[in-house]
């Protein structure tokens, strides 16, 4: 079985992608994913904008690649990839329920990438269907970041669908940190990271789909929690993020750290209101700075 | 404790510095000193380690950067119980911050300790003017709706608007420039002198880089791996042709390339004992001898805003037993070259010796040939508090290269009519 890989001329632009997502979401059917990975080679990062994810993320502003970065750069490639006519699933109303990253080492912003985007195969899930997609980021051949995503298509489920890894279970403790999040930061993340999704951006679009008020972006939250772990996740390390629960805005959440058990460090992020229901779990595997 | 012991420069490191608003102008200061202190800590192994004291500051500092030295500690891969905490002393912070450390060294209260400074003059924090400012408070301190009706009326139009900090001395209106051109003609420095020195700073950190000198004191950063100001093409015919831009009639000589750049940049200095090296497996470059500080009238006129290291100089050469002549190199930082050759003449001059620093005889003329050899803040550019960082590591490691015993002798001069110096020695 082999993937074909087709070449783009250049990185896509978001936004009509996006309008086509949502024109084209009706009347997707099918359930094999076409295989092809898209590719877009020599991406180079863009400093002011890197800057600005860098400051709204809590990471210094410097040339190494916050761990969830390549995502934001490769997420034209990806919404290319699923607004694709034999796509089987529509790219509105996905869930994002997790995610694991590897950096083989440190990304520096003057490294021109190649991104490959491929989405893996459909599987039964109580709540609909999930999706696995793909990313690499390679310099000059070599693989230096890979990403793993998977995501809900919610859906008719499979009431006795075998569940994946159970997310591990959430630290508890005091709050090392308290984070009010503003009504305005999914349209701030938006700005930096061009995911434009409507959910993130106002309570209207929310609602359309069945939240009280729009969302955190799941990628934010994750940076977020990332950058106030330290700097271990520049390095070499994997990390992995499960979202359990919607971040809703604005709301004040609570970061939890538990222990460092065997190199790995867990958080978790859970409303402020209702520490008992943790919304965001991350785990990080990074060798200790000693 | 009484009995002290030698503090030794161990190593540096800082981020190439910027032109303002140029490849730094979305760093803060608390991103620049993070990226200086994190290289420092990758070139000597000290990720996780508990360094006995980080101090460092910027000039231009946003209140909310209150624990600026002690957030970058925790931004970078120090141990988090390492203590941090910030000085300011105009340009003179980074030196006075290398003199603090090593003092606690030398007293035994600290095994090491990294010095440093940051400045950014384009990240930097906009004021509101001051009446504005009042009616401001006045009204967030406002409580019944009519107090703050009445607070919020007051704010006219012409109340609002923004002030970006300046380089001008609170007291005097006089931005340095102004006053460094009063001190310039008083010495009579010509144009001419003014351009060699400027010429010779771009040379000389051009002949710098290209030996690879700084391969081992500095990170890139942002995409910049040599000090964006450098010029190493740079001619005297170019120099000349520069419009003044300071003084008056012929009494002006001073322009944009014969003085320092608005900048951006960080730097750290990583100090510690001889044992404390040992333990960590590095290298004495240079042993910290001696500091002193001074100040000057400048209010009344009677000494030039930049003069005071030539005072400084001289107590810390009484002190010492040594005369001028008794160094191998000498860092006198450029912040114009009208200081280095005003400090220069008045330190010739015997009546200057005599009635200001009460010598029998002048300190002397100094080899000129052993001033700021690998350039200085003419060529590099001068972010305030990152100079002295900057200075100490570049002599540590040039005393360093000329062998055990060699001497160097820095000055940098500072707003406030203030001057820090001091003398290290190679290990």
């Amino acid at each position: 079985m082999s993937v074909v890989v087709e070449t783009l001329a250049g990185m896509p632009s978001t936004a009509p992608l996006l309008v086509r997502a949502a024109l084209t979401a009706r009347g997707r059917r099918g359930s094999t994913v076409p295989e092809r990975t898209l590719r877009v080679d020599d991406v180079r990062v863009d400093r002011t904008r890197l800057a600005a994810y860098q400051r709204l993320t809590g990471y210094d502003v410097g040339d190494a690649l916050p761990q969830p970065y390549p995502w934001v750069l490769a997420f034209p490639v990806q919404t290319a990839l699923m607004t694709r006519p034999d796509f089987p699933v529509a790219l509105p109303g996905l869930v994002h329920l997790e995610n694991r990253v590897t950096t083989h080492r440190r990304l520096d912003a003057a490294e021109p990438l190649t991104l490959d985007v491929t989405a893996g195969a459909l599987r039964p899930h109580r709540r609909g269907r999930t999706l696995d997609v793909r990313l690499e980021a390679r310099v000059a051949g070599e693989l230096v970041w890979e990403c793993d995503s998977v995501y809900l298509a919610r859906g008719r489920g499979t009431e006795d669908a075998p569940r994946g890894d159970s997310p591990p279970k959430a630290p508890g403790g005091p709050a090392v940190a308290v984070w009010r999040l503003p009504e305005n930061l999914g349209r701030e993340y938006a700005a930096v990271s061009g995911d434009v999704n409507p959910i993130h951006l106002h309570p209207l679009a929310a609602r359309a789909v069945g939240f009280p008020r729009h969302l955190a972006h799941g990628m934010w939250t994750y940076a977020r929690t990332l950058a106030a772990l330290g700097r271990g996740s520049l390095g070499p390390s994997t990390s992995r993020v499960w979202f359990t629960a919607p971040v809703l805005l604005p709301s004040t959440v609570e970061l939890v750290r538990g222990a460092r058990d065997d190199g790995v460090v867990l958080a978790a992020l859970r409303p402020r209101r209702d520490p008992s229901n943790p919304q965001v779990l991350v785990a990080v595997e990074a060798p200790p700075e000693r | 404790m009484t009995t002290t012991r030698r503090a030794a420069v161990l190593g540096g490191n800082r981020i190439p510095f910027a032109r303002q608003f140029g490849p730094y102008a979305e760093a803060s200061n608390q991103d620049m000193l993070t990226a200086a202190l994190e290289g420092l800590v990758a070139r000597h192994g000290l990720a996780g380690e508990r360094v006995g004291e980080v101090v460092a500051g910027a000039v231009i500092k946003h209140s909310r950067d209150f624990n600026l030295t002690r957030e970058a500690v925790l931004g970078s891969s120090l141990a988090a119980d390492t203590p941090a905490y910030d000085i300011q002393q105009a340009c003179g912070t980074g030196l006075e911050a290398t003199i603090l450390v090593a003092n606690k060294i030398a007293l035994g209260q600290a095994d090491s300790g990294i010095a440093g400074g940051v400045d950014s003059a384009s990240d930097a924090p906009i004021v509101v003017p001051e009446r504005l400012r009042r009616k401001l408070l006045r009204l967030n301190r406002a409580k019944s709706p009519a107090e703050r009706a009445r607070a919020a009326l007051a704010i006219r139009p012409t109340d609002l608007g923004i002030q970006v900090p300046a380089a001008t001395e609170p007291r005097t209106g006089m931005s340095m420039g102004e006053h460094m051109a009063v001190t310039a003609a008083r010495w009579g420095v010509t144009r001419e002198a003014q351009d060699e020195l400027a010429l010779a700073s771009h040379h000389h950190l051009a002949a710098a880089y290209e030996r690879g000198f700084f391969d081992d004191l500095m990170t890139p950063y942002l995409g910049l791996t040599r000090d964006q100001n450098l010029r190493p093409d740079s001619t005297i015919e170019k120099l000349a042709s520069l419009r003044t831009a300071f003084g008056t009639g012929l009494e002006a000589t001073m322009t944009a390339g014969n003085s320092t750049p608005l900048s951006d940049g960080a730097s750290a200095v990583l100090l510690g004992s001889a044992e404390w090296a040992e333990t960590h497996g590095l290298k004495p470059l240079a042993w910290f001898v001696d500091g002193e500080t001074a100040a000057v009238d400048y209010l009344s006129g009677d000494e030039g805003l930049l003069m005071a290291p030539a005072y400084a100089v001289s107590r810390m050469l009484a002190r010492q037993g040594m005369s001028l002549q008794d160094f191998d190199l000498y860092e006198i930082h450029e912040a114009f070259a009208s200081t280095v050759l005003s400090t220069l003449k008045a330190w010739e001059d015997p009546e200057f010796c005599r009635d200001r620093l009460g010598l029998d005889a002048p300190l002397g003329a100094i080899d000129r040939a052993r001033l700021n050899v690998n350039g200085s803040s003419l060529a590099a550019g001068h972010p305030f508090a990152a100079t002295g960082g900057r200075i100490v590591a570049t002599l540590a490691k040039l005393l360093h290269e000329k062998g055990s015993g060699a001497r160097g002798l820095v000055s940098v001069c500072a707003a406030g009519g203030q001057g820090v110096v001091a003398i290290l020695e190679a290990a």
